[in-house]
């Protein structure tokens, strides 16, 4: 592992207690801006202002203890990484159903589930990966910002609440949204980093000055105390199994992206990554999915590790554990004082449809490039195309799916199971016929560098391999059968086998000849200059660097070279 | 111009007569399948199953016409290339917005608005680049795909539309599978016609379930074999609260003209540098009469269709004689009344999985040209935020019921919302974008690595082109590669860049003689023999690579000012 | 920049990769003027790796080719593309040196 030039404090270095405060407040900053999300739910659910502060509270307790679990760097639990939790978008949709159908009992026991659910896609992870490839994951990313946006439009304007909104509701709409945009746009450092909270700050100003909280509001928030110990009196637990497959769709979201993140941050903790690492992604989705049975347990809502977290971290080049200790420190006083969680309560409709707009812009086109990551032909194109349109069609034009049968309802219920379930679906039924071996016989007196170039191309965008390995695949494909022909003199033709299985490409060339030298050191260039067997060396010491690994076999005659490249 | 090695037949050859009959064909079997949104419109207008029958025939002679219009250079009209005329879900939303509020007069009235204001702009389209970057025109096909598809299927499946049955499901699944397996599994003439095949089994499906009624098989059984359509019934009327939405379908229609003919002019020339602006004004002329021409005649707005000249492409026929079998077989194929009243019977269940076949690469091919630039926090807003306004005019229809009067034509299609969020934001957020860099380069040996950067990064945050932005980095690294071998400057060079959008301009000054920029080039005896040679080399290079190239010396201090179109 | 000379049959294949400006075409100057010492000679200058090329670079092109024209020697370019290429054209250069497509083709040319 070598920490790249960026880096100030690799995950293992010790920052100074100064540096590691500060990046523990900055980083409970910009958490604190997805409180919004248990505040919503709560108030779907018809809570008192109590209640609300309460469940921030131990939202709160939450994290820090997500933050915890996942900076463990041993045992089955924790990635030992800076990655911690944040309450999620993710689990917003199925949680306002909840709350909506069974109160918060429902919302907690169906979080215990879905935790529990990602546990145990946590295991088996590494066999679930070529069913999720990025355009799956971005799909469900796409439709989670979607939804997140619809709630935010109807947050923001007020569909569904007693009273319409009026001129001042709008303005402070404009106000907070205005802020966050402008300062996310035209400036820099610190204020751009914590444009939403500012934002949102900025909004209850304006909401305060133009009136809009009440007299009621002000003796709320005066009445509570100051300090105080976090209760349970809202907790209670209950299932309906008709909110399985919405909350089981979350999860497979929270896994994605708590994967993702997780890998993230090995390659920004290491300079030479090559490839993920397992053992700490699957720590990091059991710690991610643990965080979220913690929460149900005891009153808060999902969660999931949180990608601006990450991207903070990286932008400040502190990756330090130590700072994952500072994030749930702070996060623990904070938990003591239940003003906060009412200063929540109270958030006017403006100031959070305002952030959630602004959060979803960023879900969903962070969503289409992954989708768009990887090269999309027609069947990728299917797979998120129709399964787009299907689960949009869900949301504008609910009546066209109510003549489906009885037993098909709960997985057209909502947009993120239907898109999720469809693109699945799909996915596993074009990969038939995706055939994962291709050969190609090149006749050594005809070397057609363009055909055998078009060849790896070709197979390369059928399989979604990612750019990158294809071209120095074609590189060694190239390299190799033209050193071969110009020097091992060839009997027969030369035979070219690709084969791929979403982690790994082989290519196996091979022909009836002397086999070829893969030297480990470069020869001198007055060697290459000398002898073609010198420039044969060094096309032989290129072919092994490339490559992530190389194997030459001569058996009876005839030599197999074996390029491996890790996908 | 060069013919690429992979294209069979040029635009000037002529393959022979079996060849250009059976591409010819092709064509119009790819096209074909986007009858169903002319189809999808007059349905959703209560217009009579004959008379869809006779607008179906209209629509095809038109095609036929707009493809000879592009191939033809009538006059300034035309591209000249073989890049065939279709229906476009462009155009879709507006037209279902129209025939809701008024019927099919509504609708000619606002297509022929659509088409002569195509014409209008096609001259400023070069103006109309900085407005529509990537990411908006991006989004604005995304969003296309996304309204149309969204608008046909409320159209078919509505709250005033029958109830969808269970046999409905299975034939437009049925369809839909089959359209989906020919494309990814079928090889060769299967999956070009994918979406043919796949409408012909979702036919030949629903009469075996029964769902082509009597009375539709009376209307094709009564159609005549030949004949002409009817043209009495046309009447044309004009709205006010739809010019928003037909402008930017016609805005949209020109971008993607652009497109499909800059791929025709590359398709056609190995050494094609940059787009020949007159073919493709003369392109988008053509696209835009097509279209008024259709609102004349009763049929939906047309557009250059990108997956024929995709075809054409892969299967290296780019002759112009087969742009002219297409608009024969198309002129002839209106001429046969029974084959449209066929068309125009289409099982609901047909009509919708076709819809959801087009629009589903239509979306995806937005989603690439958004992607295609490297999105910042800026362009995440502009496309995030126009996204989720669009989302919200979708699944809260109620919404533009709320907004003022004067608002409500604006709020109340996706299409027409998202796009003009994402047009404002995008203007917006070019406020602050510093529009001049400067750099200084000290001694020599240049680093080149330094200067590209230099123009690459403040080219990218203006969101330059590639091109202009290659042939200014070429100029900086040449110049101050001459400059500093042979003019000893004193101090550093100091280069600055500015950009307006229109104009790149790359100033670089220092303290010495100033550079020679020669008119002519050194004879190549000159370059040899000496050193002062190949500095006029340079000169001469760096003028003519320059759109523009100003020198000036005052008080010892020697500016050259490079000047390229942007 | 970066120089690969290799014999391909008869033929000397000198292939660019990088750039060609004042510092660097002095090196393949020399290349150049070393394949080019004997008398009737074959060389291919492979250009499909080059990013950028100045005026002192065309110099030494122009210079070779001239050598070449005296000693009775081939001299061939190949894989000039793209920038490389609309460089070339701008110098008014394509039609002064042999220049063909690919690397083999510029081997049976040189022959």
């Amino acid at each position: 592992m070598r920490k790249p030039a960026n880096i100030v404090y690799g995950v293992e270095d010790l920052p100074p207690l100064g540096v590691t405060a500060l990046s523990g407040v900055q980083h409970v900053g910009l958490m604190s801006i997805n409180l919004i999300y248990p505040v919503l739910i709560a108030r779907e659910a018809g809570s008192s202002p109590e209640a609300v502060a309460q469940i921030v509270s131990l939202s709160m307790i939450v994290l820090a203890l997500g933050a915890i679990l996942q900076a463990l760097s041993r045992g089955p639990i924790g990635s030992g990484f800076l990655c911690q939790p944040v309450p999620t978008a993710a689990y917003l949709v199925p949680s306002l159903l909840a709350a909506r159908e069974g109160g918060l009992a429902l919302v907690f026991g169906m979080t215990i589930a879905a935790g529990l659910f990602e546990v145990v896609l946590a295991r088996g992870l590494r066999y679930l990966r070529p069913w999720f490839p990025p355009e799956i994951a971005g799909l469900v990313i796409v439709v989670i910002g979607m939804t997140t946006g619809a709630v935010g439009v109807r947050t923001l304007l007020g569909i569904g609440a007693s009273a319409p909104p009026g001129t001042t509701h709008a303005v402070i709409a404009v106000v907070t949204l205005g802020t966050m945009v402008a300062l996310n746009v035209w400036t820099k450092g610190a204020l751009r980093l914590f444009c939403v909270l500012l934002g949102m700050t900025i909004g209850y100003m304006a909401t305060a000055m133009l009136g809009g909280f009440t007299a009621a509001d002000a003796a709320t928030i005066s009445a509570g105390p100051f300090l105080g110990l976090p209760g349970f009196e809202h907790v209670s637990w209950s299932f309906s199994s008709e909110l399985v497959i919405p909350f089981a769709a979350a999860a497979v979201a929270a896994t994605l992206k708590a994967a993702g993140n997780v890998t993230t941050c090995q390659k920004l903790n290491d300079a030479d990554w090559k490839r993920a690492d397992m053992r700490s992604i699957s720590g990091g989705v059991v710690a991610d999915g643990l965080a979220t049975v913690a929460a149900g347990v005891i009153g808060a809502t999902g969660v999931n590790s949180a990608t601006m977290n990450v991207g903070l971290a990286n932008a400040t080049g502190v990756l330090s554990r130590r700072v994952a200790y500072a994030v749930a420190g702070t996060l623990a006083v904070l938990a003591f004082f239940p003003k906060l969680g009412v200063a929540l309560y109270l958030m006017p409709p403006a100031v959070a449809g305002a952030a959630l707009l602004f959060a979803a812009s960023f879900i969903i086109v962070n969503g289409f490039e992954i989708m768009t990551s990887r090269l999309l032909d027609a069947r990728k194109t299917f797979v998120i195309g129709l399964s787009f349109i299907g689960a949009l069609a869900i949301d504008f034009y609910p009546a066209a799916f109510r003549g489906l049968p009885i037993w098909t309802q709960s997985f057209v219920g909502s947009s993120l199971v239907l898109g999720t379930l469809s693109a699945l679906l799909l996915n596993m039924l074009f990969r038939f016929g995706v055939r994962t071996t291709r050969s190609l016989v090149v006749e050594p007196g005809k070397v057609d560098a363009v055909a055998i170039e078009g060849f790896m191309e070709a197979q390369g965008a059928a399989w979604g391999a990612r750019r990158d390995v294809i071209d120095r695949a074609s590189f060694n494909l190239t390299q190799s059968i033209e050193t071969i022909v110009d020097g091992c003199a060839p009997e027969g033709p030369l035979e070219i086998a690709a084969t791929f299985d979403e982690f790994n490409l082989d290519l196996r060339v091979s022909y009836v000849g002397p086999p070829l030298e893969l030297p480990d050191k470069r020869p001198s260039n007055e060697e290459i200059m000398a002898s073609e067997e010198g420039q044969r060396r060094l096309a032989g010491f290129m072919l092994r660097r490339y490559a992530d690994r190389v194997a030459a076999t001569h058996k009876a005659g005839r030599s197999t070279i074996l390029f491996h490249f890790v996908h | 111009m060069r013919r690429p090695a992979n294209i069979v037949y040029g635009l000037e050859d002529s393959p022979p007569p079996h060849v250009t009959l059976f591409n010819g064909v092709q064509y119009v079997g790819l096209i074909a399948i986007n009858l169903v949104y002319a189809l999808l419109v007059f349905r959703l207008a209560g217009t009579p199953v004959q008379l869809v029958g006779s607008l179906l025939a209209i629509g095809m002679l038109v095609l036929g016409v707009g493809t000879f219009l592009q191939v033809l250079r009538l006059g300034p009209v035309g591209s000249g290339y073989m890049c065939p005329a279709t229906f476009t879900a462009t155009y879709l939303g507006p037209s279902l917005l129209a025939v809701q509020v008024g019927g099919l007069p509504l609708l000619f009235g606002m297509t022929v608005f659509a088409g002569l204001l195509e014409v209008g702009l096609a001259p400023l389209l070069n103006r109309l680049r900085s407005i529509f970057p990537p990411e908006v025109s991006g989004l604005v096909i995304f969003v296309i795909g996304l309204s149309g598809g969204i608008a046909g299927l409320r159209a078919m499946l509505g709250e005033k539309a029958l109830p969808v049955s269970v046999e409905e499901w299975w034939v437009a699944g049925l369809t839909l599978a089959t359209m989906v397996a020919l494309n990814v599994w079928g090889k060769g003439m299967a999956r070009m016609l994918c979406a043919l095949i796949g409408l012909l089994i979702g036919y030949v499906a629903a009469g075996f379930t029964g769902m082509i009624g009597g009375r539709n098989i009376a209307t094709v059984e009564e159609a005549a074999w030949i004949g002409l359509p009817a043209f009495g019934h046309l009447s044309w009327s004009f709205d006010v609260s739809l010019v928003v939405p037909f402008a930017i379908a016609s805005i949209a229609a020109a971008m993607k003209a652009v497109g499909t003919i800059t791929v025709c002019q590359r398709m056609n020339d190995a050494d094609w540098v940059r787009p020949d602006m007159r073919s493709i004004t003369r392109g988008v002329l053509a696209d835009g009469a097509s279209t008024a021409l259709a609102g004349m005649a009763g049929a939906l707005g047309t557009n250059t269709s990108t997956p024929a000249v995709g075809l054409a492409a892969a299967t290296g026929v780019a002759s112009r004689k087969v742009a002219y079998a297409v608009g024969a077989i198309f002129l002839l194929l209106g001429l046969f009344p029974k084959l449209t009243a066929l068309l125009a019977v289409m099982p609901r269940p047909v009509v919708v999985a076709s819809l959801l076949f087009a629009v589903t690469f239509i979306m995806i091919n937005g989603l690439q040209v958004m992607s295609s630039r490297m999105l910042d926090a800026r362009r995440t807003l502009v496309v995030g935020l126009a996204i989720v306004a669009g989302t919200a005019v979708e699944v809260f229809p109620t919404l533009s019921a709320t907004a003022p009067e004067a608002a409500r034509p604006l709020i109340g299609s996706s299409l027409v919302f998202s796009t003009l969020i994402a047009l404002l934001l995008n203007l917006l957020f070019r406020i602050g974008v510093k529009q001049t860099a400067t750099l200084k380069v000290e001694s020599a040996p240049v680093d080149a690595e330094k200067l590209e950067q230099f123009m690459e990064t403040h080219g990218a945050t203006w969101g330059a082109r590639r091109d202009v932005i290659d042939r200014a980095t070429f100029n900086l690294a040449q110049s101050i590669e001459v400059i500093l071998d042979s003019c000893e400057p004193q101090g550093p060079v100091e280069v600055m860049a500015t950009f307006d959008e229109f104009n790149l301009d790359v100033r670089v000054s220092y303290i010495g003689p100033p550079l020679d920029l020669p008119d002519k080039r050194p004879s190549n005896e000159e370059i040899m023999e000496s050193e002062e040679g190949q500095r006029r080399l340079a000169g001469f290079m760096l003028r003519r690579y320059a759109d523009r190239v100003a020198a000036t010396h005052k008080a010892g201090r020697s500016t050259i000012l490079f000047h390229f179109d942007h | 920049m970066d120089l690969l000379e290799e014999k391909v049959g008869g033929v000397t294949v000198v292939a660019v990769k990088g750039r060609i400006d004042s510092t660097t075409a002095p090196a393949l100057g020399e290349r150049l003027t070393a394949s080019l010492a004997a008398p009737k000679v074959h060389v291919v200058l492979d250009l499909s790796r080059l990013e950028y090329i100045s005026s002192a670079g065309f110099r030494i092109l122009l210079l070779a080719a001239k050598r070449a024209d005296e000693t009775g020697s081939r001299f061939v370019l190949c894989g000039v593309s793209g920038k490389v290429r609309q460089l070339f054209d701008l110098g008014g250069f394509l039609d002064l040196f042999t220049i063909v497509g690919s690397r083999e083709e510029g081997i049976a040319a040189a022959q």
